[in-house]
């Protein structure tokens, strides 16, 4: 019994659930696949007084097409995102960033949402979310809204206590995309993780690790929509990347700051030839 | 970075329908036995099993998720037991590796009999301490037989990087993982 001791929940609805996290906001934890906060209580870095466990509610698993986004419930696991053809064909860039996060088994259980709301540098889909225009649905006691991820997630912000997020909307956005990134050991956290994707002219670039969390960078899309189907020099990339942070450059004792800046370009430009190479020929 | 959540020792005041509770009852069946039990909510599943269960090939190493030694199947998918609660497996089935020849399709001649699985290990010395290697078994035979079932006809089987892929979340010390990837693929068929 590696973990403080907590009260546990399940409900059985969104609303039970978004009403018991309301009064307990400060001291409450959703748990839905585990694979983040789990390790956490393990080491008693995350101690929650109260968890509410949203496995069991009816719904939240589905993925849903609709007219222009693709809806996706909170317990929508990573592996079933992965192998989805409704992610496949229509939301360009979330598989292959997906095939990049952990390992097979631990995608089984974690899910997306769970990895999109540790809006953690470490992670590979808030980027993702920012620079894809994401949306978060928002339920909290007495209301539902809908807020784009990029409001919520990156640097100095965060998820209001007390609210859960029930589905992300993804715009429908078909095209080509490639997902590249450097990590300690093959599945851990990435240092540096790049998505690029281009639908038409409109080309998005997502990188994590180089800010205190997700970064959506437009002036390297431009770049590279620009020299498409050739990946632009990293030199290049270097100074776009320059205009695209929103913060002091991250680092922690194992990767410094001026390793990530200078890998950043480097990571970004496999991930453009990657998707050149996954483009159909122009 | 990540941030220690605070901590709160006060009792909740809870006012809702729903049951909160820092103790619950459990049940399931584990490889086949029903397992009724009362436990803390923060019990996890490793726990369960190895000390109310008698599950000894749930082998407890990293204990956060890191090192794949505890993989048992809940209702037929590979978990990590030790980032699993108690209380989530309520009403699964759970299978260890004890219950590997089930989880390999396979019904054996002989109670004792190794498993496909276990046999091709053997035969390429893709274990050697062996601690690591029933939490091995049990997600090796799930990918095997959702490749088997993804792939039904079209002949396709996993290639070397759906392998290391698969082996990604488990540690292995002793091996160096050529002879384990030398096994999966001499069962593959």
């Amino acid at each position: 019994m590696k973990p403080a001791p907590f009260a546990y929940a399940r409900p059985g609805s969104v609303s039970d659930a978004a009403r018991l996290l309301a009064s307990h906001a400060a001291e409450a934890s959703l748990l839905a696949g585990g694979q983040s906060l789990m390790p956490l209580m393990t080491r008693r870095l995350a101690r929650p007084a109260l968890v509410i466990d949203i496995n069991r509610i009816a719904g939240l698993d589905q993925m849903e097409l609709l007219p222009t986004q693709v809806r996706m419930g909170a317990l929508v696991r990573q592996e079933q995102a992965l192998r989805s053809p409704i992610v496949r064909q229509y939301i360009a860039g979330v598989a292959e960033a997906l095939a990049w996060v952990a390992n097979p088994v631990v995608r089984q259980r974690g899910s997306v949402v769970g990895n999109l709301v540790t809006n953690s540098p470490g992670a590979e889909m808030p980027a993702v979310a920012m620079a894809l225009g994401a949306q978060f649905v928002m339920r909290d006691q007495d209301s539902e809204t809908t807020v784009p991820a990029a409001q919520l997630l990156g640097a100095g912000k965060e998820i209001p206590a007390g609210t859960m997020v029930t589905h992300v909307l993804w715009p429908r956005r078909t095209g080509a995309a490639g997902f590249y990134e450097v990590a300690r050991r093959d599945g851990h956290a990435p240092v540096v993780s790049a998505m690029v994707t281009l639908s038409g002219d409109d080309c998005r670039v997502a990188v994590s690790g180089v800010c205190a969390t997700g970064l959506s960078c437009p002036t390297m899309a431009r770049l590279i929509a620009r020299e498409f189907p050739h990946p632009p020099h990293t030199r290049d990339l270097a100074r776009a990347l320059q205009a695209d942070l929103t913060g002091p450059a991250y680092g922690d004792s194992y990767s410094s700051a001026a390793y990530r800046l200078e890998v950043a370009p480097m990571v970004t430009q496999r991930a453009a030839a990657q998707m050149a190479m996954q483009a159909p020929a122009v | 970075m990540i941030e220690a959540t605070r901590s709160v020792s006060t009792p909740l005041d809870v006012s809702t329908t729903v049951d909160v509770s820092m103790t619950v009852d459990v049940s399931m069946t584990v490889d086949g036995a029903p397992l009724r039990a009362r436990v803390p909510a923060r019990y996890l599943l490793s726990d369960l099993l190895r000390e109310q269960a008698g599950a000894g090939g749930v082998h407890v190493a990293c204990g956060q998720g890191i090192c794949g030694a505890c993989t048992v199947a809940v209702d037929g998918t590979a978990v990590r037991a030790c980032l699993m609660l108690a209380v989530q497996a309520d009403g699964t089935r759970v299978q260890t590796v004890a219950s590997l020849s089930e989880l390999e399709g396979e019904t054996p001649a002989r109670r004792d009999d190794l498993t496909p699985l276990q046999k091709a290990f053997r035969e390429h010395h893709a274990l050697q301490c062996g601690f690591c290697t029933p939490g091995l078994l049990v997600s090796t035979a799930l990918f095997l037989s959702q490749h088997r079932a993804a792939r039904e006809g079209a002949g396709a089987r996993p290639g070397r990087a759906e392998i290391l892929d698969h082996l990604n979340g488990h540690l292995c010390r002793c091996t160096g993982y050529a002879n384990i990837i030398a096994a999966i693929e001499s069962v593959l068929t």
